[in-house]
């Protein structure tokens, strides 16, 4: 019973939103409206489980004193000190929600970002060789690309932003195309296989 | 046995990669701080944005929406379309409304309308209304939602009022009316408005997106399904730029005093166009093209670094068939 009922569960309902998206009947409207005050109900209680499970990790790291649980206490100040300024003073300009904002999250989200930049540049030197036809066709795309999104390329050649536009438009745009197919065919697969319960691994190991 | 003499380039194929992180740094920091003139060009799918966008300058019945879909991470390169976009709404009247999905979304919202809005008397609920944030599980009941009734499926602003009640909503019911959806992000969360959006309600979806995601898009440029798309720094670096062409054009009027002259998107316009970055006083309005100054220069240098790579690994190969 503890697998039967989520998996009719599953069943049921995938077969009723597989309908409703092809049959436009006041009933498949209904069961979508009735759906919809459902879930909007149910979403708070989301970000309470997300809030909840959030304390529990890291305070289980804390109490047991694992390697690094320091970053789990800042983590947990982090949470609790953003939401009571939140909650305090609000969220609009000139609160200091807004200048934790400014001046804690963007600079440190964007610091975490722009290292890519460093990491790209020193992979670039250490390991973009060509050493094989393809490893070169792949290095000089990527050196055409590179010319073609900055202003320079247009200064060096007219032809410099076409040729990197073509790679986008046509190599880049086949190859996109085929991925997309083969993830939308695996997608159709793997749904229909969910839907007649042939695949139950989402349902977790064991009895 | 004598060690033998190592060459410049086999020093450099084992360069310790701290040294590499310093040019970098100082190739970023340098343009940053000196900011010099570049010709930004402005390709096919941020003209069609702009483009979009501008067809509905002045029409109660027409209105965009923003869909901010990404944190302060990815802030250097979405913010400046985001802000770029709002102001161009606020030049040329045209309506918009703003929305999002993840929580560390919201302040970054409110900051870019903040920050567009100073220089514009605009009224919230009358010129531009902000959805604010909804919880990511009413994402797919609200995008659908939307296709039937605005006011039903948001319900309130982010100011606690009933969406029914605005002046805004007045001629504004569904995507009839709010007919282009812009989504802010650095993953795939425009193919959600693509699949359900456009191909359910036919609402057009236009995607700000941050570089790496870009070539991803490139097949929904191509069949259509995204009417435009602003891809990265440069992206957000064209678009200030059209706006700063068209919609903000000033011209001197008989007293010899500067006065706004929005102008139509005209290709000759934009050819013959240079605007240079210190005529432009507000540095939040010229943001993204000084990044492009960065982003040169950094590009210049990764490929200084390939080409020197590849050097070095020719030679020690030649030496070592020697």
């Amino acid at each position: 019973m503890k697998r039967q009922i989520p998996l009719l569960i599953v069943i049921i309902l995938g077969f009723m939103f597989a309908v409703h998206t092809f049959v436009p009947h006041k009933a498949s409207v209904d069961f979508y409206d009735w759906y919809q005050t459902w879930i909007k109900a149910i979403s708070p209680f989301m970000v309470l489980l997300g809030i909840m499970s959030l304390f529990m990790v890291h305070s289980t790291k804390i109490k047991r004193k694992v390697p690094n649980w320091q970053y789990s206490l800042i983590t947990l100040i982090a949470l609790v000190g953003t939401g009571a300024v939140g909650f305090i003073w609000g969220t609009q300009q000139g609160t200091p929600f807004m200048w934790l904002f400014k001046n804690v999250q963007m600079p440190m989200g964007a610091t975490m970002f722009s290292l890519l930049a460093f990491y790209i540049a020193s992979a670039a030197y250490k390991a973009f060789r060509a050493r094989s036809i393809e490893a070169t066709v792949l290095l000089l795309a990527a050196m055409i690309v590179m010319l073609g999104q900055v202003p320079i390329g247009i200064k060096i050649s007219k032809l410099i932003p076409e040729a990197s536009q073509w790679i986008l438009n046509v190599p880049n745009l086949a190859a996109k195309r085929g991925i997309a197919l083969g993830v939308g065919l695996g997608m159709t697969a793997t749904s229909l296989k969910i839907l007649l319960g042939i695949e139950r691994t989402y349902l977790g190991g064991g009895d | 046995m004598a060690k033998d003499k190592k060459s410049f380039f086999d020093k450099m194929q084992v360069l310790d990669r701290r040294y590499i992180y310093i040019v970098v740094a100082l190739a970023i920091i340098i343009p940053l701080v000196i900011p010099f003139n570049s010709k930004t060009y402005v390709t096919t799918p941020t003209e069609n944005v702009y483009k979009k966008i501008d067809s509905f300058a002045g029409r109660k019945d027409r209105a965009i929406l923003m869909c901010f879909s990404h944190d302060a991470s990815t802030m250097a390169e979405l913010f400046p379309m985001e802000v770029s976009i709002l102001r161009h709404c606020f030049e040329r009247k045209v309506q918009v409304f703003t929305i999002c999905f993840m929580p560390a979304a919201k302040p970054l919202m409110d900051y870019a309308i903040q920050t567009a809005k100073e220089e514009y008397n605009v009224q919230s609920g009358i010129d531009y209304c902000n959805f604010g944030y909804k919880p990511y599980g009413l994402f797919l009941p609200i995008l659908l939602g939307m296709g039937d009734d605005i006011a039903e499926a948001v319900d309130t602003d982010d100011e606690g009022r009933k969406i029914s009640n605005l002046e805004i909503m007045k001629e504004i019911k569904n995507y009839n009316e709010m007919n282009l959806v812009i989504d802010f992000a650095a993953s795939a969360a425009v193919y959600a408005w693509i699949t359900y959006a456009r191909a359910r309600f036919g609402a057009n979806v236009a995607a700000g997106i941050t570089a790496v995601m870009a070539a991803d898009n490139y097949p929904y440029l191509q069949t259509g399904q995204l009417v435009g798309m602003l891809a990265g720094l440069k992206g957000a670096a064209e678009y200030e730029k059209l706006v700063d062409v068209f919609a903000t054009h000033k011209e001197l009027d008989s007293y010899g005093v500067l006065q706004p002259a929005s102008r139509e998107f005209s290709k000759e316009v934009l050819k013959e166009s240079w605007i240079k970055l210190s005529d432009i006083k507000n540095v939040k309005h010229k943001k993204a093209r000084i990044g492009m100054n960065a982003q040169t220069v950094a590009h210049i240098m990764i490929i200084v670094f390939i080409i020197l790579g590849n050097i070095g690994y020719f030679s020690s190969k030649k030496k070592k068939k020697a």
